[in-house]
């Protein structure tokens, strides 16, 4: 594989995992709409924690920055 | 038939009052020995640059912790039920994790000489006008965010201690007083993370607690679904408590949950909020150099951390299951807002109480001088200091201690003459500007080479302008009467100016921006 196609396939996951994250926040009202009660409670929180584990898997993955 | 509402007897005041003072008494002498170990103020301040994931992870999570997420958010629950979660922040997780993420490189600039944020912005911009001009910003704003610091504690210590709330008011200042005193203000990372597993333990705790006192989740649920909403002051209407959205007219101007365009403001509030607090993100400044696995690490601890806010929400559904709408007519003026504290005492006794008060007092009274201190050195450092750079280094101590006066006096007099009814929705006016202005003219600035000085002043300004334009202060006299369509005009209004007018205006040389923006490694 060249270098290039390496930089391609990353930013097409990085790409995947960003369209996971807007998910995310898209299915929060959607949750609240058609489910609502505890279950949209709770499930806003898995949808952060998924988010919130998304994006920390890009930075330490892809955008890992040293001194 | 409702349960009558607990009272306190002399206790619960002994109680509270002995956890309040373990909880200073524990915080002075972490913030005395951590002194001790520093050799300079400034070190003292924002440490060696060598405290690890687990401090600042919990210090992270003490400054995001307010009077809001540990006691106002029970008021939210109770009052609003499902239709409250929008402002309890449901979604606050993934914005923690935002500031996790851009927040580290403000270790960059520590080796630069900053130890403030308006430093940080000096630095960045080479601008002592974009350094004056956030020093204001922040001013203004966390004036109106200590108002609602301050009812929170009051309200704590008028039904704890039977003392009528106005002169808990007065009792409130006068601990800030003594804490900014004996030297708590400086809120060190150590005293900060100490604060943050007081408050997640306390949150967890009293929100499972209360859980089972109410008779478990389907009971809530049901009770909830039953009851309809009533305004603070006992007007009972025909709107059900059981969805996520509250239709009702006249709270449009100041409830997030009135309907989905709320909502998605609220949303976006939460995903920005965390990194624009310039408190907040303030903590990485003392950050040493983390890898990966401690990375995780913290994030793991801003996740257990970040569902207190949850387990407070789940304090006020519980209190409703239990009372009913009886606290929106008790207690003027604060109403609902007293939810946590009185299923505090009925469901865990004079010990949970106690420890809540203790978590109350923690997020609030060293919220309020935490920004006390910043309002006061906003004034010192970033304006005086920066308009007349020759000002002595006595004079300019002097000045920061005279500037606390006016600072812990202007917030107490606002909330003794018009105390906000339920004060999480007061307090997220202020959180939206914060999120607004801050999360580009800070967290964007420091990724987003292009920016420009003008970006960032023009993004503060307009922030400031329409803060002004809240609808419940100028909004209305310009056409402004919905929250949400404020709140998104002010956060998305904020990131047009900011990337547009740096995109016409010009950046930094290409050599002075090298130093700021490190190369990334894969």
């Amino acid at each position: 594989m060249t270098l290039r196609n390496v930089k391609e396939t990353g930013m097409s996951k990085i790409h995947c995992l960003l369209a996971i994250m807007i998910l995310c926040i898209i299915l929060v009202p959607v949750t609240a709409y058609l489910i609502g009660g505890w279950y949209a409670y709770w499930g806003h929180v898995l949808l952060a924690i998924i988010f919130a584990v998304l994006a920390v898997f890009i930075k330490t993955q892809y955008y890992w920055e040293e001194d | 038939m409702t349960p009558p509402l607990p009272e306190a007897g002399p206790e619960t005041t002994i109680g509270v009052i002995a956890a309040i003072a373990a909880f200073l008494t524990i915080s002075i002498l972490l913030g005395f020995f951590m002194r001790k170990k520093a050799k300079s103020f400034e070190e003292w301040l924002v440490g060696r640059r060598d405290i690890g994931p687990l401090v600042t992870g919990f210090a992270l999570v003490a400054s995001y912790l307010s009077g809001w997420a540990i006691f106002g958010n029970a008021g939210l629950g109770y009052a609003y039920g499902w239709s409250g979660s929008w402002l309890i922040g449901t979604t606050c997780v993934a914005g923690t994790a935002l500031c996790l993420v851009i927040g580290y490189r403000m270790r960059k600039y520590v080796a630069l000489g900053v130890r403030t944020v308006p430093e940080m912005l000096k630095v960045r911009f080479e601008s002592r006008m974009v350094q004056a001009l956030a020093g204001l910003a922040m001013i203004i704003l966390l004036i109106v965010y200590s108002v609602g610091q301050y009812k929170a504690m009051a309200t704590v210590w008028t039904i704890t201690t039977n003392t009528p709330f106005f002169g808990s008011l007065l009792a409130t200042a006068i601990l800030v007083l003594v804490y900014l005193i004996v030297g708590g203000y400086t809120g060190t990372q150590w005293v900060s993370c100490f604060q943050g597993i007081l408050l997640t333990i306390v949150g967890w705790t009293l929100g499972i607690t209360a859980l089972i006192w109410a008779g478990g989740p389907t009971k809530i649920a049901e009770a909830i679904g039953m009851q309809t909403f009533t305004f603070h002051g006992g007007e009972q209407t025909s709107f059900f408590l059981s969805d996520y959205t509250l239709p009702v007219q006249s709270l449009q101007d100041r409830f997030a949950g009135v309907d989905y365009f709320g909502v998605v403001a609220a949303m976006f509030m939460f995903l920005f909020m965390a990194t624009g607090f310039p408190h907040n993100i303030a903590r990485f400044l003392g950050t040493r150099k983390i890898t990966k696995r401690e990375y995780w690490v913290m994030l793991l601890i801003l996740i257990v951390g970040g569902l207190t806010p949850l387990w407070i929400g789940v304090v006020g559904f519980a209190a409703r299951t239990v009372w009913g709408d009886v606290l929106m007519a008790t207690n003027p003026p604060i109403y609902g807002d007293s939810a946590a504290v009185y299923a505090s005492m009925s469901a865990g006794g004079i010990p949970l109480a106690s420890l809540f008060a203790a978590s109350v007092f923690a997020a609030s009274v060293a919220t309020i001088a935490g920004m006390v201190m910043i309002m006061a050195t906003n004034i010192t450092r970033d304006l005086i200091h920066n308009a007349y750079p020759k000002t002595s280094p006595k004079k300019l101590l002097w000045l920061t201690k005279l500037m606390l006066i006016p600072f812990i006096a202007i917030p107490l007099w606002w909330t003794f003459t018009s105390p906000p009814p339920i004060l999480s929705e007061f307090m997220a006016g202020s959180a939206v500007a914060q999120a607004g202005i801050f999360f580009f003219v800070v967290g964007i600035s420091m990724y987003w080479k292009r920016a420009t000085k003008w970006g960032a002043i023009t993004t503060i300004i307009y922030g400031l302008i329409l803060t002004l334009l809240n609808p419940n202060a100028y909004g209305k006299l310009v056409g402004l009467y919905h929250w949400g369509y404020w709140a998104l005009l002010l956060m998305f209004g904020s990131a047009l100016t900011y990337f547009l007018v740096s995109l016409v205006t010009k950046p930094l040389p290409e050599e002075k921006l090298k130093k700021l923006f490190p190369k990334r490694k894969s």
